[in-house]
C-alpha cells in the first residue's frame, strides 16, 4: 500500500515535470498560469497520498488550504492588462 | 519496496526543486519566473510534508497560494503598465552585480556549512526530547504551538513587533511615493464579470471558517495563529483584487487598534504574569491554555491585517462598492 501510494505520488511528480514544458514553451501567459493551476491540483493529490502514507492527517488541511486559495491566483491573473496575458515579452 | 519508492520520490522532488529554483533565477521571461516561483512553492509544501513538518507545509500553502502569487502578479501588472519595454539594459553592471551576489551567497553558504559541520552533537538525551516531555505542561498538545507560544513566547512577541515595523516602513515608503494614476479599480474599471460576485460570495465564508478552524486546531495539531492569519489575509487579498476593499490614505482608529492588538495583548499577558510574581510570559499552571488561546486570537487578526495592508500598499483599507450586485 505504501509503495503503491508513493509510486502514484512519484508518477504525479513526473506528470508535473511534463507540464513544466508548457510553462517553458508558453506561448501565452494564460497557458503558463493554467499549467500552474493544474500543478495546484496535482499537489493536492500528492498531499492527500502523503497524508495517508505517512499518517499525518494535518496534510489534509494543507490540501484544503491549497484548494481554497487556488482561485486567488486566477483572479490576480485576470487583472493583468490583456496584452501581457497574451504574449511574453 | 516502500522505502525504495520513497527514495525515488524524494530524489525526484529534490531534483525538481533545484532545477525549478535555477530556472526561476535564470529565465529571461519575467512572467515565466513568476509562474515557476509559484510552482516552486507548491513543491516546497510537498517537501515539508515529506520532512514531517506539516506546520511549515500549511504556512507555505497559505502564504504561497494566497498571497505571494497574487503579490508577484500584481507587481508584474505595475511593471508592464508603467514601463514600456526598453531595448537596452545596463548589461555589464548587472553581470558584475550577479557575480558579486553569487560570490557573496557562496561565501555565506560556505560559512554556514562549516558552522553546521563543526557543531558538536551532545551525547545523552537531546534537548528536543526534554522539551517534548514538557509540552504537556503548557496545556496544548501540539509541540510547535507550545514552542511558539510558551517556550519561546518572547521571540514570538518580538516577531509581532517586526511585522508591525514592516507595516510602518511600507507606510513611510508609500507616503513618500503616492500612486501615480487612479488605475486601481479592478480590470481597469470595467466592472465585475458575473463570475466574480458568485466567487467572492462563495469563497469568503469558507475562508473565514477555515481560518477559524486552523486557529482552533493549532492547540493539538498543525495550525495556529500564523497559518490562520495568512489564510485570513488571503481573503483580504481576494477582496482587494475584486474591488471589495479599496485603499485608504490613512488608517482609522479601528485598523490601528487591530494592528497593535496582537503586540498589546501579548505584552499585557506578560505583564500580568509578572504582576503575579512569575517571570515574563511564564503562564500560571492550568491557565496556560486559555491565555495562549486569547493571545492567538489577537495574533491572528494582527497578522492578517498587516499582510493585507502590505499587499494593498496603502496605510488603510475600506469596504469598496461592489459594481455588480449578485
Amino acid at each position: 500500500m505504501t509503495a503503491l501510494a508513493l509510486g502514484m505520488a512519484a508518477f504525479l511528480l513526473l506528470n508535473l515535470a511534463a507540464g513544466l514544458l508548457r510553462v517553458y514553451r508558453g506561448p501565452s501567459g494564460a497557458d503558463r498560469i493554467i499549467a500552474a493551476q493544474l500543478f495546484g491540483t496535482t499537489t493536492v493529490a500528492m498531499l492527500a497520498l502523503l497524508a495517508m502514507v505517512t499518517e499525518q492527517p494535518g496534510l489534509f488541511d494543507v490540501a484544503l488550504v491549497f484548494v481554497l486559495l487556488a482561485t486567488v491566483l486566477t483572479v490576480a491573473f485576470v487583472r493583468l492588462p490583456r496584452r501581457s496575458q497574451e504574449r511574453e515579452r | 519496496m516502500g522505502e525504495l519508492v520513497g527514495w525515488v520520490f524524494d530524489g525526484l522532488l529534490a531534483l525538481s526543486l533545484v532545477l525549478l529554483a535555477a530556472r526561476v533565477v535564470a529565465s529571461a521571461r519575467l512572467f515565466e519566473s513568476i509562474v515557476l516561483f509559484i510552482v516552486f512553492g507548491l513543491l516546497m509544501a510537498i517537501a515539508w510534508a515529506r520532512l514531517a513538518a506539516p506546520h511549515l507545509a500549511l504556512a507555505e500553502a497559505a502564504i504561497g497560494a494566497g498571497i505571494t502569487g497574487a503579490l508577484l502578479l500584481s507587481t508584474f501588472r505595475e511593471i508592464v503598465t508603467d514601463q514600456p519595454p526598453s531595448a537596452e539594459a545596463p548589461k555589464v553592471l548587472v553581470y558584475r552585480l550577479r557575480v558579486l551576489m553569487a560570490l557573496l551567497a557562496g561565501g555565506v553558504f560556505a560559512v554556514l556549512g562549516w558552522a553546521l559541520l563543526s557543531i558538536e552533537v551532545p551525547a545523552g538525551p537531546a534537548a528536543g526530547e526534554q522539551a517534548r516531555a514538557l509540552v504537556a505542561r503548557t496545556g496544548v498538545d501540539d509541540a510547535v504551538t507550545a514552542v511558539l507560544l510558551d517556550f519561546r513566547a518572547y521571540d514570538t512577541l518580538l516577531e509581532m513587533g517586526v511585522l508591525l515595523l514592516a507595516v510602518l516602513g511600507a507606510r513611510a515608503a508609500v507616503a513618500a511615493q503616492p500612486p501615480a494614476s487612479g488605475d486601481d479599480l479592478w480590470i481597469g474599471g470595467e466592472g465585475d464579470t458575473p463570475m466574480v460576485g458568485a466567487l467572492v460570495g462563495l469563497l469568503s465564508p469558507l475562508i473565514i471558517i477555515v481560518a477559524g478552524y486552523l486557529l482552533w486546531v493549532g492547540a493539538y495539531g498543525p495550525g495556529g495563529a500564523f497559518q490562520a492569519g495568512a489564510v485570513l489575509a488571503a481573503l483580504g487579498v481576494l477582496l482587494r483584487l475584486t474591488g471589495r476593499l479599496v485603499p485608504l490614505p490613512r488608517a482609522g482608529a479601528f485598523q490601528r487598534g487591530v494592528l497593535v492588538m496582537g503586540l498589546a495583548v501579548f505584552s499585557l499577558a506578560g505583564l500580568l504574569t509578572m504582576a503575579t510574581g512569575r517571570a515574563f510570559l511564564q503562564y500560571p499552571e492550568g491557565l496556560a491554555y486559555p491565555m495562549i488561546l486569547v493571545i492567538e486570537v489577537a495574533l491572528t487578526l494582527s497578522i492578517a491585517l498587516p499582510l493585507v495592508l502590505l499587499f494593498s500598499g496603502s496605510a488603510g483599507i475600506a469596504a469598496g462598492r461592489s459594481q455588480h450586485s449578485p
